[in-house]
């Protein structure tokens, strides 16, 4: 090797060192926080079961008291919590920040510092709800916490509930973010869209669900929290709200859940599958289109969770049809997979017997599915054991099989060792019985007759055999995955570390030398196939020579590539954060501002607030956005690529259209909220409440749209090299915006509308509240970009802050106009 | 599927099955039983179908296969044949949906209230009077019963498994589920949707009689009380519960009319026999936490034990 | 270097058919689904329980007709794009090229046409039987 290049390798090695000691903790990279994240939902996972175990002990036979009705309420509730909002979502997030990047040929995702962030908040809203059954104040409503029982009859428990997980959701956004852009942006050069790995397709329609699924939920969890602290009746029939409300906005998030939770994990066995039949994957685009047309569909299925409510048979039947159909692309897939198998020749192996149990587990799921889609099937199957065993065959064969697939495939990858043979074959069997004991005697049990939920039952209900078999059942699979669990910690020093590319694979991802080092690849290669390690023969030599791109850090400055969305064409060399507490700092700011408004302790929630913003600022002050000391950097082979871009082609813009998406969505659902009680009462307005009257709301607007038009001006004005008068115009724009929340607000007070009267002004409020809450963050980013002008640090030619900060405007003006014209006209017309 | 069910069945012969959606003994349960096992049958083939090609295709002998061939694998099995399969069951199933409207007028209303954790149900007459009862339903076999179905706390479900599907109980909503029995017998309907500590203790016995024995047993139902007690008022038992004839005031909990008559106490929470009346006596909340009705262990024994054999005697 | 970058992001996305275009005919289903979800509950809503659907079979076919003349212009246009049958066949081919690539999200455009198609008719389904809002 030459000086130069192991002048570079010390660069990279330099530059991308983990911090040791207990500054560890303070590490941003995709590898360290990917398996912090992973061992972390894990461990939600182990409780969670011990839960389960606790419920099927109960169970076991008829008019048990091992644990009473109320301690059983919390621990099922708990059970469902813990399982779909502490493992199986954040489990794709982990996956896919530890895998992502290597696998698209990149050092890092574009935001390190946000995948941490998300990391904590995970942590601590995790602990906190997971911990609060040792206290007595667990949630005790079921997972889907129907109003009014949770917003009138729960205790403490339900506000541990809504408050731990809407923080848990800010991480899922966060993670969401994250990857999305990471895939359209940040491939490897000649990575193009139709040569992504299939991992990478189902991570970007995933992370897009995500931001269509969770702000519903978000909403939702707004109003309930409205009602539960301060009162307002949105789900309180005496004072005209409804709790079918929730229902709907618990379901818009929690249909496309299941998608959310199963495209992830399937996508493994999509990474899986050629490997082990030494082949590639048989109609790649035919599991794209079906991955992007399950995405689509999952959306039109939340009401088959409401089929009993009532509705009329024609929303019933919309609804039926849908669920049917998006069982065709479901399909697809699964026979994509096995396609794939027949044209190749199978190596067997652990992986592969997971592989395979996933599939035999799942299609039971998918096929009771197809029949509880069926309206009137469901009738008699709602509520039952029929659906507590569809959704654990869905989930367990959809979602746990396949990643237990994949933690037996990449531990290699992570850990540089391989897990054993004999365990893995023992845990798959123990497991794959076990589980089949425990619920396809359900099915059965339901359809005689046993409801879900309930804590004990009679001797003479004919249950009491199928029960004592599901509870024996449950715990052979939890023996099972104690071994698994058992092979993964089991310590490995004795043991050698794997050649390269252990299983023969074809992407990217295993092209790491073992043990992996901190930055990844040596160089980034450019990639012309599907299977580069299968195809390019020169592959490894020029990865490893550095002949590729990006083979230094001369700077000293972790970077990364960024390409273009289709054909992956390098487009700017991207620097990204290092080591920080930051992120940990302003995930501890937040956890307290949610943990401690659980309690109604209200300074330490302030402060919490404060921590939390001053360490946000701190973080984007010192660390996005940052002016490069040179305009381009060699990227290496003469390719001379800028450090900084602003704007539609940035990385921060993406960022933002992206979360301002998902906020848009959330916004949607309020409105929804409000039309959603038009529906339902014959009078909305109601008769003899006024307000908040068309004046206030059109004057509100028109503030609106100046702050907006002027945060343009500023975008524009400073672009055009006049800087002084794009500081004016952000004076005014931060002018403007504080006239439109006070007018926003003059409405509904100079009418008198009291939002505990009636959901009507409680809505009212709801929507004034939202866009003065973001109004109040618009003002914020005015402000941060003045001062960045000011202080120099955003110029005429480095002016992403205020690109950005005009990105979020957009959707502001939007909102804010939005909800004048409904506030303030709807009441004209109806 | 099958075969596990007559192996459990035959397992659990002793039962009697009253709550039971594959013991039909409802037109709608008839249906739906039908359906059930249809789409039973037709998983079983597809999961065997599919998981003997998986099984096949990774431990058979290895064919050349080309491309085109996994292609048209995949448009036929991914989606000709789910598309066509489940285009068959969607006409199939939604055909049972309810479709019915209020000119189609039922044999017999009856006004189901549910509160935390009992049913209030109230018989309207022809005379658009009502008579009410609770925790137990009889119905006429053969008649198309209409449930006007309501709640005054949080959401409950109506679920009689032998006789159809359930329906939610919502407040400030008003459902309407219409259900005919076809076989006369004793069944269990019960709360579905989960309500809170005693959700398991919401449950009632459904008694489906000929014509004649509904008659007889609306009639004895409609009759007020024949005796009365100083005891039951004086001990607070009467704030809260009607017995008609006799103290009409309470309306918070159950009517006790003809509590004699019932099978169980406590909204089947326990067999109605003495012993139990007195246990639930002294200590409701034992039996079922949550519960609205306070304890009276505070009373002498022997008044609770002529509470106990007053309300027995109610018949 | 900055006018060279513009001028391969537009020719990524003006040509042929970008990420955009593929996703056309699911929208159009998801359209066509929340007006069906949409309307007949708000009919149904205001009209009454014993209301007649009559009017609504009316406007739901006639929308369902609408989405499919949607979904079938899409479809021809993606069919002459691509000009090739409803199989892969991407075995056949390099992938590195940027013709593979249109053929590629062509024909994920052209399986999603039908996908909807399908998905559309299921949804008019109901139509056939209910006749009033119960």
């Amino acid at each position: 090797m030459s000086d130069d290049k192991v002048e570079e390798l010390a660069q990279l090695e330099r530059t991308w060192a983990r911090p040791t000691g207990w500054r560890y903790w303070s590490d941003v990279n995709n590898s360290t926080v990917g398996l912090w994240y992973i061992a972390t939902a894990f461990a939600f996972m182990l409780f969670a079961g011990a839960l389960a175990l606790i419920i099927r002990l109960q169970l076991a036979v008829p008019e048990n008291n091992l644990v009473s009705a109320e301690t059983y309420n919390q621990v099922f509730t708990l059970h469902g919590t813990v399982m779909m909002f502490l493992f199986a979502v954040p489990i794709f997030e982990a996956v896919a920040i530890l895998i992502l990047p290597a696998m698209l040929g990149a050092r890092d995702l574009p935001f390190p510092r946000l995948s941490a962030f998300g990391f904590w908040c995970f942590l601590i809203g995790g602990v906190f709800v997971s911990s609060s059954i040792f206290f007595g104040q667990a949630p005790d409503a079921g997972w889907f916490m129907y109003p009014p029982l949770s917003t009138e009859q729960s205790g403490i428990g339900a506000d541990v509930w809504l408050l731990g997980l809407t923080f848990i959701e800010v991480a899922s956004i966060a993670a969401a973010v994250e990857l999305i852009v990471g895939v359209l942006k940040c491939r490897a050069p000649g990575m193009h869209i139709n040569l992504t790995p299939l991992y990478g397709w189902y991570v970007l329609i995933v992370g897009a669900m995500i931001l269509f699924a969770f702000p519903p939920l978000i909403a939702g969890d707004l109003l309930f929290e409205l009602e539960r602290l301060l009162d307002w009746p949105f789900f309180d029939v005496t004072r005209g709200g409804d709790p079918i409300l929730w229902q709907h906005l618990f379901w818009i998030f929690g249909h496309p859940e299941v998608y959310i939770i199963f495209l992830p994990a399937i996508a493994l066995l999509a990474m899986i599958v050629p490997t082990f039949a030494q082949r590639p994957i048989a109609g790649y685009s035919w599991i794209v289109l079906s991955a992007l047309g399950t995405g689509f569909l999952s959306f039109g299925l939340w009401v088959h969770h409401m089929f009993t409510t009532g509705l009329p048979s024609i929303s019933l039947g919309f609804f039926s049809a849908a669920s049917e159909a998006v069982a065709i692309p479901t399909g697809i897939q699964i026979f994509a997979f096995i396609a794939t198998v027949m044209l190749g020749t199978v190596i067997r192996s652990v992986p592969m017997l997971y592989c395979l149990g996933a599939l035999a587990i799942f299609i039971v799921g998918g096929l009771t599915g197809v029949m509880v889609a069926v309206a009137p099937f469901d009738f008699q199957a709602h509520d039952t054991y029929v659906i507590v065993a569809h959704l654990h065959y869905v989930l367990i064969g959809g979602m746990l099989f396949p990643v237990m697939a994949g933690v037996q495939y990449y531990y290699p990858f992570a850990m540089g060792k391989t897990l054993s043979r004999n365990l893995g074959i023992w845990s798959f069997w123990l497991m794959f019985f076990g589980f089949n004991v425990a619920f396809l005697p359900m099915h059965l049990t339901g359809l005689l007759g046993m409801p879900r939920r309930v804590f004990t039952y009679g001797a003479d209900m004919g249950w009491s055999w199928l029960n004592l078999v599901s509870t024996i059942g449950a715990f052979v699979f939890a023996a099972g995955f104690l071994v698994f669990a058992w092979d993964c910690v089991r310590p490995k020093r004795q043991q050698p570390y794997v050649k390269r590319n252990v299983w023969n694979a074809g992407t990217l991802e295993w092209a790491s030398p073992v043990p992996a080092p901190s930055y990844g690849m040596r160089s980034v290669p450019t990639i012309g196939s599907r299977y580069p390690l299968w195809d390019d023969k020169d592959l490894l030599p020029t990865l490893d020579e550095g002949r590729g791109l990006l083979a230094d850090a001369r700077e000293g400055k972790r970077e990364t590539l960024v390409t273009s969305v289709l054909d992956a064409r390098p487009i700017q060399v991207l620097r990204v954060g290092a080591p920080t507490w930051l992120p940990m700092i302003a995930a501890v700011g937040l956890g307290a501002l949610f943990i401690f408004s659980t309690y109604k302790l209200w300074w330490p929630t302030a402060a919490g607030g404060v921590v939390f913003l001053v360490a946000v600022l701190r973080w984007l002050w010192t660390g996005a956005a940052v002016i490069p000391e040179k305009e381009t950097k060699d990227a290496g082979g003469g390719l001379e690529l800028p450090l900084y871009v602003s704007g539609v082609r940035s990385t921060g813009w993406w960022a933002m259209f992206i979360t301002m998406t998902g906020d848009l969505t959330a916004f949607l659902s309020l409105i929804f909220g409000y039309f959603f009680f038009w529906t339902v009462h014959p009078e909305f307005p109601p008769i003899g409440i006024d307000g908040p009257g068309w004046v206030w709301p059109m004057v509100s607007a028109a503030f609106a749209l100046g702050a907006w038009g002027a945060t343009v001006a500023a975008r524009e004005l400073n672009a055009a090299d006049r800087v002084p008068l794009a500081r004016l115009a952000l004076v005014g724009g931060l002018v403007s915006a504080v006239l439109s929340g006070a007018a926003l607000v003059a409405g509904p007070v100079t009418t008198g509308l009291d939002p505990t009267t009636n959901s009507y002004p409680a809505i009212v409020w709801a929507l004034v509240v939202w866009i003065v809450l973001h109004l109040a963050t618009g003002m914020l980013m005015q402000g941060y970009c003045l001062a960045r002008s000011i202080y120099g640090k955003m110029t005429p030619r480095y002016d992403a802050d205020i690109r950005n900060v005009a990105l979020y405007w957009h959707f502001m003006g939007f909102s804010a106009l939005l909800t004048s014209l409904v506030i303030g006209g709807f009441p004209l017309l109806a | 599927m099958v075969l596990p069910a007559v192996g459990a069945s035959l397992l659990l012969a002793g039962c009697t099955f009253e709550q039971s959606a594959l013991h039909p003994a409802g037109r709608d349960a008839q249906e739906l039983s039908g359906l059930t096992w249809f789409m039973f049958a037709g998983a079983v083939v597809v999961w065997a179908i599919v998981m003997g090609v998986t099984v096949y295709a990774v431990l058979g002998r290895k064919r050349r296969r080309t491309e085109r061939f996994a292609d048209l694998f995949i448009l036929g099995g991914g989606v000709a044949f789910p598309t066509v399969g489940l285009a068959i069951l969607l006409v199939y199933g939604l055909s049972l949906l309810p479709n019915w409207t209020s000119a189609q007028a039922p044999g017999l209303r009856v006004h189901v209230q549910a509160e935390q954790y009992w049913w209030r149900f109230a018989y309207e007459l022809p005379d658009g009077s009502r008579v009410e009862t609770a925790n137990e339903l009889h119905l006429p076999n053969d008649v198309t019963a209409e449930f006007v179905l309501t709640s005054t706390d949080v959401i409950h479900s109506f679920w009689i498994p032998a006789l159809g599907g359930k329906m939610d109980l919502i407040p400030g909503r008003t459902n309407l589920l219409r259900l005919t029995p076809t076989k006369a017998g004793t069944y269990r309907g019960v709360c579905a949707e989960f309500c809170g500590p005693s959700h398991t203790f919401m449950a009632f016995p459904v008694v489906v009689h000929d014509a004649d024995g509904y008659a007889s047993w609306l009639a004895a139902e409609q009759a007020p009380a024949t005796s009365g007690s100083e005891l039951f008022a004086a001990s607070g038992c009467a704030a809260c519960h009607t017995i008609r004839g006799v103290a009409e005031t309470g309306k918070v909990g159950p009517d006790l009319t003809h509590f004699g008559r019932r099978s169980t106490i406590g909204a089947a929470t326990l067999v109605n026999t003495r012993e139990n009346l007195l246990a639930w006596l002294a200590d409701p909340q034992r039996i079922k936490p949550g519960a609205a009705m306070p304890g009276f262990a505070s009373l002498p024994e022997t008044d609770r034990a002529a509470i106990a054999d007053y309300l027995m005697g109610l018949k | 270097m900055t006018g060279q970058i513009e001028q391969e992001v537009k020719r990524e996305t003006g040509t042929g058919t970008d990420l955009w275009r593929v996703i056309v005919s699911p929208i159009v289903w998801a359209v066509h689904f929340l007006f069906c979800y949409v309307y007949g509950a708000v009919y149904c809503a205001k009209a009454g329980r014993d209301a007649s659907l009559a009017g609504p079979t009316v406007i739901i076919i006639g929308a369902t007709v609408v989405a499919l003349v949607l979904i079938g212009l899409s479809t021809l246009h993606l069919w002459k794009v691509r000009g090739r049958s409803l199989t892969d066949d991407d075995f056949e081919y390099e992938h590195n090229t940027p013709e593979e690539r249109h053929r590629f999200l062509s024909h994920v455009a052209l399986m999603l046409c039908v996908l909807s198609a399908v998905a559309v008719l299921y949804v008019a389904i109901p139509m056939l039987y209910l006749t009033s809002c119960r």
